[in-house]
């Protein structure tokens, strides 16, 4: 009577821990590396890469042997008619040297995390391809070069409901696309004009908030020309999940061409603008007039 | 063989004998003015556990939406609403009550306690903490909170939520959490003045000794939520600046203040079931802890260290590097406590006998699905990888894991456990097997994909996603995973509700358990035990169990030092016969 039951639970049992395994594999199948993060274009991003597989194959490790204990535990362990417990407690000293093994993993973590997270925030020089303005010395960021020293390429990145706009030094601005040479540092200061925002673009460095009333840096130097995706990883209200932002990297003469254009484009947009004013300044006598009655 | 027993025993066997109490009233009022521990702890549970289904159907509804690329099943408003919602109901309306719950049942009867020093504090806590829930869900009504998960200000502020709802949850969150320190001070009072006489600190129960550590947390981490949420009512209804950047305020310190507060809520689920874990796994491996000191010592550690990473949440936030290295000191210390416990329930196990039910099961289901989790935790502490992946649904499914783990495995383990204590009937076992491998399913389908999607840079909390690489393969899994979790989830509270009056006779004792809750009855009587026995050691249910196999099983003549005990119980014996 007990066997089929169990051996139909058993089956059950199996192709349900089947279905996970499948189901496991099927996701990562799409990447060539599994678990891999995106591919970095810049120095801080290759470096966070770095930690980010260091870190990977600990856990991983640590992971695996957790399980295998586990497994090998209730395999080998299992209660058996006639199988007597054996009461064994901790001996003298095996705790100690248990403690001392992890203290040791911990502290080399807390090191290496401390060496790379200067790493990454040791803002490079720029490349030979790059603007040649902007060619920062080595420094870390939140440091300001001295005045005199070649800056590098300063960018004021202003997160609002639910849109970035950038800031060029020579004060044109443009939104949701940031333009900029390939490699060249870019120092991207980060301030927001409502809520809290989160800068966050994979290829180029990590995430930093954009938070009222409270400067913030991140710098990149991007080794290839191209678009790069990010988006916004602060919740910032119901247009959060459309708040996204592009850096387009191009070369040191496209981005003087480009940033030619675009300011010769806010100004004739701005004249236009001018002139619709003065244009509808006597319609616009009269539609005040108008509102203010309909307001009475 | 012939080694003296100890001078002065405990009783020779457990002496129960209470009846049942006539109810004086109906039993629902009975209910809502009860100040005993175990009244309000199966109120906890209950309240606890619905909400949880409440949570389950706001995850669902969330993964329903992110099922297909660029949704538009549920609009954005909503979205928010459900998401804000659900972030509150999973942590401060199911997860620390589901513990608080637990706590008060268990731990008085566990140190030999007739009842908490303060039992109507103890009342007054599940009353705040459903007063809070109330509050929360009555929004519903009106208008709900959309200001996410954790609400920063200045969207928090009226300028950008100046719908009541953000009230609702602020009012909400801070009466509950309210509720929550009180109870902490009772725990706390009772674990200090109510100890059976012999059980000194070092002789606590582990699960006991991981509900001090959480009292303690509580008391700290909650105290600064109630002050937190405090402020920002002010800021919201009475001008205030705290968190206004234009007035001298800081935005960032709302972060600190919450984060804490958070940091100590997930620590609170973890060390739960780090103390629940730490009892199931000797129970039914048959041997004692590896060694209870370092066990008892490592959730001590967690408790100190734990919520000094709570900046480990702000690595992106504009603080000196200084703090973040400070936080990444405390989180990467955790590394060891945390790996001894590991490494002492692996030795637990070892060489036990291992009786594999669904408390154990789901036990080891815990420790299996949180060793993702905590290492992922120890990966992201690391500041580069948190700079990479913090608020990605990598980070997310790593938190799913370390939580899932911890108030659902490691919630279903206790509640198996206890289940025949609260209610004087077992869960069925082939419900709660089906039960643990659904769920184990539905995490590993849920949490794997959402790495995969959090390392393309899928940010958490977004009502859509765009078609970019090969998200919409990651989310339509990681959407059936959690459809497969919400139904093991379901499977368990079913088979609670249908336990409770159908379920087998538990018994006093049923999994030969070696702490004092299994010394009363089950349920226990209003007093707990009629007598409390002396505690000589970590195991005192077993050192009576074997005192008595001794005085019964051996013939050989009582020592010198027993005889006038001896004489008592031929003395009692003619009686003991009749009675027969």
């Amino acid at each position: 009577m007990l066997a089929p039951l169990a051996r139909v639970r058993n089956s059950l049992v199996l192709a349900a821990a089947l279905a996970a395994l499948a189901l496991a594999a099927l996701a990562p199948a799409a990447h060539a590396v599994p678990f891999a993060p995106e591919q970095g274009h810049s120095p801080n991003a290759d470096d966070t890469t770095t930690v980010y597989w260091v870190m990977f194959v600990i856990a991983a490790l640590i992971v695996l042997a957790v399980n295998a204990a586990l497994i090998a535990a209730v395999v080998r362990f299992r209660h058996r008619r006639g199988r007597e417990p054996a009461r064994v407690r901790a001996g003298r000293g095996i705790q100690p040297r248990a403690g001392v093994a992890l203290g040791a993993l911990a502290v080399a973590i807390f090191v290496f995390g401390v060496v790379f997270t200067a790493r990454v925030r040791d803002v490079e020089p720029s490349g030979p391809e790059g603007l040649e303005a902007a060619s920062v010395r080595t420094a870390q960021l939140g440091i300001e070069p001295p005045a005199g020293e070649p800056q590098p390429l300063r960018i004021l990145a202003s997160g609002q409901q639910w849109l970035w706009r950038y800031e060029y030094p020579d004060g044109t601005f443009s939104f949701y696309e940031l333009v900029v040479p390939v490699d060249t540092t870019v120092l991207l200061t980060l301030d927001s004009t409502d809520v809290v925002h989160r800068w966050s673009l994979p290829a180029l460095g990590g995430k930093f908030d954009a938070v009222p009333g409270r400067d913030n840096q991140t710098w990149f130097r991007a080794d290839e020309e191209g678009t790069y995706e990010g988006q916004s990883a602060a919740f910032s209200g119901p247009g959060y999940a459309t708040m996204r932002a592009r850096v387009r990297v191009v070369s040191v003469p496209e981005y003087e061409a480009w940033l030619e254009q675009q300011s010769a484009d806010i100004r004739a947009a701005q004249t236009a603008v001018q002139q619709r004013i003065q244009q509808l300044a006597g319609q616009g006598a009269a539609a005040a007039g108008q509102a203010a009655e309909v307001g009475q | 063989m012939s080694a003296p027993p100890p001078a002065s025993l405990a009783p020779a066997r457990p002496e129960v004998v209470t009846e049942r109490y006539p109810p004086r009233r109906p039993r629902w009022i009975e209910l809502a003015t009860s100040a005993d521990h175990k009244v309000v702890g199966a109120l906890y549970l209950g309240a606890a556990l619905s909400f949880l289904v409440l949570a389950v159907i706001e995850l669902v509804l969330m993964r329903v939406q992110l099922i297909v690329p660029e949704s538009t099943i549920i609009s954005p408003e909503i979205f928010d609403q459900l998401l804000s919602a659900y972030g509150a109901t999973a942590v401060v309306l199911f997860g620390i009550p589901l513990v608080l719950g637990l706590i008060a049942y268990i731990v008085p009867l566990q140190i030999g306690a007739r009842g908490t020093a303060f039992p109507r504090l103890g009342a007054l806590s599940f009353w705040l903490y459903l007063a809070g829930g109330i509050t929360l869900y009555a929004s519903f009504l009106y208008r709900p909170p959309d200001a996410g998960v954790n609400p920063l200000p200045p969207l928090a502020d009226t300028v950008f939520s100046p719908t009541a709802g953000v009230d609702a949850w602020i009012a909400g969150v801070g009466i509950a959490v309210l509720g929550f320190v009180l109870f902490a001070i009772n725990l706390l009072a009772t674990l200090h003045t109510r100890r059976a006489p012999g059980m000194v600190w070092r002789r606590l129960p582990l699960f006991s000794w991981s509900a001090t550590v959480i009292g303690y947390l509580l008391l700290v981490c909650g105290a600064v939520m109630v002050a937190a949420c405090a402020m920002l009512l002010i800021d919201r209804q009475f001008d205030g600046v705290f968190f206004d950047a234009g007035e001298g305020g800081s935005p960032i310190l709302w972060q600190h203040l919450s984060w804490l507060f958070f940091t100590g809520a997930y620590l609170v689920v973890l060390l739960f079931a780090f103390g629940a874990i730490s009892e199931i796994l000797p129970t039914f491996s048959g041997k004692p802890a590896f060694s209870h000191r370092t066990i008892a010592g490592a959730l001590a550690a967690i408790g100190v260290l734990g919520p000094l990473a709570w900046m480990q949440n702000m690595y992106t936030a504009p603080i000196p590097v200084g703090f973040t290295y400070f936080a990444m000191a405390a989180a990467v210390a955790l590394a060891v406590p945390i790996g001894l416990l590991l490494f002492n329930w692996i030795a637990t196990l070892w060489g036990g006998s291992l009786r594999l039910r669904a408390p154990l099961l789901f036990a080891l289901g815990a420790i299996s699905t949180m060793s993702f989790g905590l290492t992922g935790e120890l990966a992201y502490s690391v500041i580069p990888v948190g700079w990479q992946l913090d608020s990605t649904t990598a980070a997310q499914a790593d938190t799913y894991y370390a939580l899932v783990g911890g108030a659902v495995f490691g919630g279903f383990a206790a509640l198996h456990y206890w289940f025949g204590k609260l209610t004087g009937r077992t869960m069925g076992e082939g419900l709660a097997r089906a039960s643990f491998w659904t769920l184990l399913v539905g995490i590993h389908a849920m949490a794997i994909p959402m790495v995969l999607a959090g390392l393309d840079g899928q940010p958490t909390d977004i009502y859509k996603y765009y078609e970019i690489g090969s998200l919409d393969e990651y989310n339509l899994i990681a959407s059936i995973g959690s459809f497969v979790l919400a139904l093991g989830i379901l499977l368990t509270l079913a088979n609670a509700a249908y336990s409770v009056r159908n379920g087998v006779e538990a018994g006093a004792d049923p999994w030969r358990g070696t702490t004092l809750e299994w010394f009363a009855t089950s349920p226990p009587p209003p007093h707990n035990f009629d007598l409390v026995p002396d505690v000589r050691g970590t195991e005192p249910l077993r050192d009576i169990r074997e005192s008595v196999r001794r005085r019964t099983e051996t013939c050989e003549p009582p020592s010198p030092l027993e005889q006038p005990r001896a004489a008592d119980a031929a003395a009692d014996a003619p009686e003991d016969s009749s009675v027969a």
